[in-house]
């Protein structure tokens, strides 16, 4: 079947065309899309482009940020609301693929990619679906099944801007720079009250099938000052109840092995 | 990045007026390529382009009980499904261009895969989508053999047979052995006279060229019943001959266009497209594009082989190197390719750029369930340089010595005698080590610092050994039926090795050693020279290790 492109002006448009068929698939930038395409993905043979403006807008709403799916890494990164986003989004890819990745996109990146997806999962983003089953929820609820929302179309997601930018902190590990891929990437909010860390949200990427919080560190840092000691405790448990993938890039011992290094590292403030 | 010319060794010996050697030059290509403008194969468009995509095995070593294309057949856009009955001469090896090993390779397998990914069968249709859809729609009923991936495992008795045309899954050689022999003096009795005895292992691993262009030929009729092709190909003319040979037909019907290569090192000259591409048009009358993606490149497309090393180092306890013996295994993949030659070439190199006295090297090409092995970017050296080099650091280490004093000590300097019974001439380790010491500033000795290569060579070193210890150890037989072992067998014991191969002279330049005109020395069982031409038959170009035959 030759693949047939589908273009559509609004956003309800094109949920629906997404959700009425099995082997549609959305293109956003086409970084991943096109891809599949080029090496004879036989999975789809229908792509379905939106041109709807609002699809590709940055917003504030309260305290929080709303940010189009259609928006791309480029245009992250430029945003001058969206600067704490900025250091995350400026590492993904080169900058071809900064002007074409899109912040939906990066949410159904697998391996190790979707980089942006594990900063937006410490951040404590809520992802809006589009459609008739338009909803919003926790982009913790919506990885987890996340192949399940494969045919509905993700409108925006939102994120609540961290109080003190220093809280929010992202690292990425690639064998190549610039532009490697992620061995790991880790991101940590720790935002503190008296000295003491309320609140933590730890989330590793490419250290399992899709971006995941590193419960065992967060409940070791909560209530506790962000010292050398409750550092150190918080690296020891770096993959506790994680099993990491072994990849082109490294083996899970590897990824255990090192895990607690970089985490101890970020948590610490020290520069790689 | 500035050159460095250090133009006080061997000065006299130099002719400074070349007009390219030690002059930047712009690369030909390289306006093109900046500029986007250079044309490669798939920049080649024609109307109603068909496109080429194979049937893979899914499994390491399976006998094909049937192959069922009907439903495949039906599908939209399918022109013409292809197997291996389709093909005029469905079997070759790359090398019989030059005479050497049996065919042993199908271009579409029909009996039996040897590799995960051996083509079984290809789909022409209109659009690469219709042919990949029609490809999952190809039924073949498999039947699974046991395969086997480690080289030693490989040569066990009741190791699964992979490749039938060599049933001992190793290569033969000069239609005599089961391995490459190079015997010079005799390394037991080194071994005996050594104060010491150092041994290791080395293992490297397949890899990749990962070309940037994927491997891949256009071909599409042309007048005068003739076929034109544009191809990736970095060896054209192999890819003439072996589409030739493949299809049965003349070379003069095959107009092969190359021109730009997308990157290649080595990962372009197995010639498995262009005549793909014919076979297609051929059968279509149109036009045919048959390119690997970057899956088919990485798991298909063949590497670097992978070889194991073992060594074994007589050594005194100043560091000299008495005796050293080699026992190689190169990983040729499921079919010979080039690594049977790559073997030839490394056993030439050996024992590296030293002098030593006693040399004894067997060095196997091994067939295994894994993806045939190719040339890339020095193979057959390379590999068993690193094995050297690392043996060399572990000897110093065991004997107390400064690794590169080891080197120094043991380098070949001109004049010496070399294991393949050439003199050494134009040497220049111990200076290329001298030089790498002071630049990284590493304290030499002073007879270390002082030493030449143009100094203390020849003489004894320069002689053949007295003695040298010979064997029929491997010795098959069975082998004699094809043109190139028949050939080999009937000039093997000519004691007048080849003629010198000619060399490009420049300017009046004085070679520092004179090479001596061969002695009649017995070469015992070294290894024995190719197949001098007393069979004109297919004799066309130089022989496989390199020596002109005039």
């Amino acid at each position: 079947m030759p693949v047939k492109v589908e273009t559509y002006d609004r956003v309800e448009e094109a949920a629906r065309a997404l959700s009425a068929s099995r082997s549609a698939r959305f293109l956003g930038g086409g970084t991943l899309v096109m891809r599949a395409v080029n090496a004879g993905d036989q999975s789809f043979d229908t792509i379905i482009r939106l041109r709807d403006p609002d699809f590709r807008t940055i917003r504030m709403q309260g305290d929080g940020l709303v940010i189009g799916a259609g928006v791309t890494m480029a245009a992250l990164v430029a945003n001058r609301d969206a600067v704490f986003l900025a250091p995350v989004a400026r590492v993904i890819g080169g900058p071809a693929i900064r002007n074409m990745a899109t912040v939906g996109g990066n949410l159904f990146a697998s391996g190790n990619y979707g980089d942006l997806a594990v900063a937006l999962l410490a951040l404590g983003a809520t992802v809006q679906l589009a459609g008739s089953g338009s909803r919003s929820m926790p982009i913790d609820e919506f990885l987890r099944d996340r192949d399940r929302h494969a045919t509905s179309l993700v409108q925006s997601v939102t994120v609540p801007r961290p109080r003190d930018p220093a809280t929010f902190r992202f690292t990425k590990v690639s064998r190549v720079k610039p532009k490697g891929v992620s061995l790991m990437s880790i991101a940590a909010l720790l935002p503190q009250s008296g000295g003491r860390v309320q609140g933590a949200r730890v989330a590793y990427g490419a250290m399992g099938p899709m971006p995941l919080r590193a419960i065992a560190v967060e409940r070791a840092l909560e209530g506790q000052a962000l010292d050398a000691a409750a550092i150190d405790r918080a690296a020891a448990l770096a993959v506790e109840g994680i099993a990491p993938p072994t990849d082109a890039l490294a083996s899970s011992w590897y990824r255990a092995e090192v895990a607690g290094v970089h985490l101890k590292r970020l948590l610490a403030g020290e520069r790689r | 990045m500035s050159i460095e010319f250090r133009k006080e060794y061997f000065a006299d010996e130099r002719d400074d007026n070349l007009n390219e050697v030690g002059k930047p030059t712009q690369r030909q290509d390289a306006l093109g390529h900046v500029t986007g403008r250079s044309p490669y194969f798939d920049d080649h468009l024609f109307d109603g382009l068909l496109h080429i995509r194979c049937v893979r095995s899914p499994h390491h070593h399976a006998r094909i009980r049937r192959i069922d294309t009907s439903e495949a057949e039906r599908m939209p856009g399918v022109v013409r499904i292809i197997t291996g009955k389709d093909v005029p001469h469905n079997l070759n090896t790359l090398l019989s261009l030059l005479d050497f090993g049996l065919d042993d390779e199908p271009l579409l397998s029909d009996k039996k895969v040897a590799y995960k990914g051996e083509p079984v069968a290809a789909v022409v249709a209109e659009t690469e989508r219709a042919a990949r859809d029609a490809v999952a729609k190809v039924r073949v009923d498999w039947e699974e053999l046991p395969a086997v991936f480690d080289v030693e495992d490989a040569v066990k008795p009741g190791a699964p047979v992979v490749n039938e045309v060599y049933p001992k899954n190793l290569f033969v050689y000069h239609g005599r052995y089961d391995h490459q022999k190079l015997r010079y003096g005799d390394v037991e009795a080194g071994f005996r006279q050594a104060d010491r005895i150092i041994e290791g292992r080395y293992q490297m691993s397949p890899i990749e060229q990962a070309p940037t262009e994927t491997c891949g030929a256009i071909a599409a009729p042309e007048t005068n019943d003739r076929y034109v092709v544009y191809t990736s190909t970095q060896a054209l003319f192999f890819s003439l001959d072996t589409t030739s040979k493949l299809l049965k037909t003349p070379s003069n019907r095959l107009h092969f266009i190359g021109g730009t290569v997308g990157g290649g090192f080595g990962g372009k000259v197995d010639s498995l497209h262009e005549p793909m591409a014919v076979l297609g048009t051929m059968l279509t009358g149109r036009p045919c594009k048959y390119i690997f993606d970057r899956e088919e490149e990485m798991q298909v497309g063949a590497p670097r082989g992978a070889e194991r090393w073992y060594l074994k180092d007589g050594v005194m306890n100043d560091g000299r190197i008495v005796a050293r013996k080699f026992v190689g295994y190169f990983d040729s993949g499921a079919y010979t390719r080039l690594s049977s030659y790559a073997i030839i070439k490394g056993v030439g190199h050996l024992p590296g750029p030293y002098t030593i006295p006693n040399v004894y090297a067997d060095v196997y090409c091994v067939f295994t369930n894994r993806t045939p092995a190719t040339a890339m970017r020095g193979f057959g050296i390379t590999g068993v340089d690193f094995a050297i080099e690392a043996h060399m650091d572990k000897v110093a280490h065991e004997v107390g010595l400064d690794p590169i004093e080891l080197r120094i000590l043991n380098a070949y300097r001109d004049g010496d005698m070399k294991a393949h019974r050439r003199l050494a001439k134009n040497t220049a380790l111990i200076e290329c080590c001298q030089v790498a010491a002071e630049k990284a500033k590493w304290p030499l000795s002073q007879a270390a610092s002082q030493a030449s290569s143009l100094r203390d060579g020849g003489g004894e070193r320069g002689r053949l050994p007295a003695h040298t210890a010979t064997d029929q150890n491997g010795l098959v037989s069975g082998f004699t039926a094809q043109s190139y072992a028949k050939k080999s067998r009937a000039t093997q014991p000519s004691a007048t090795p080849p003629p010198q191969m000619a060399r490009h002279e420049s300017a009046p330049v004085t070679p520092r050693v004179e090479q001596p005109r061969p002695q009649p020395v017995q070469p015992a069982s070294a290894p024995p020279p190719p197949p001098a031409a007393t069979e004109q038959r297919h004799t066309r170009f130089s022989s496989i290790s390199g020596l002109r035959r005039r």
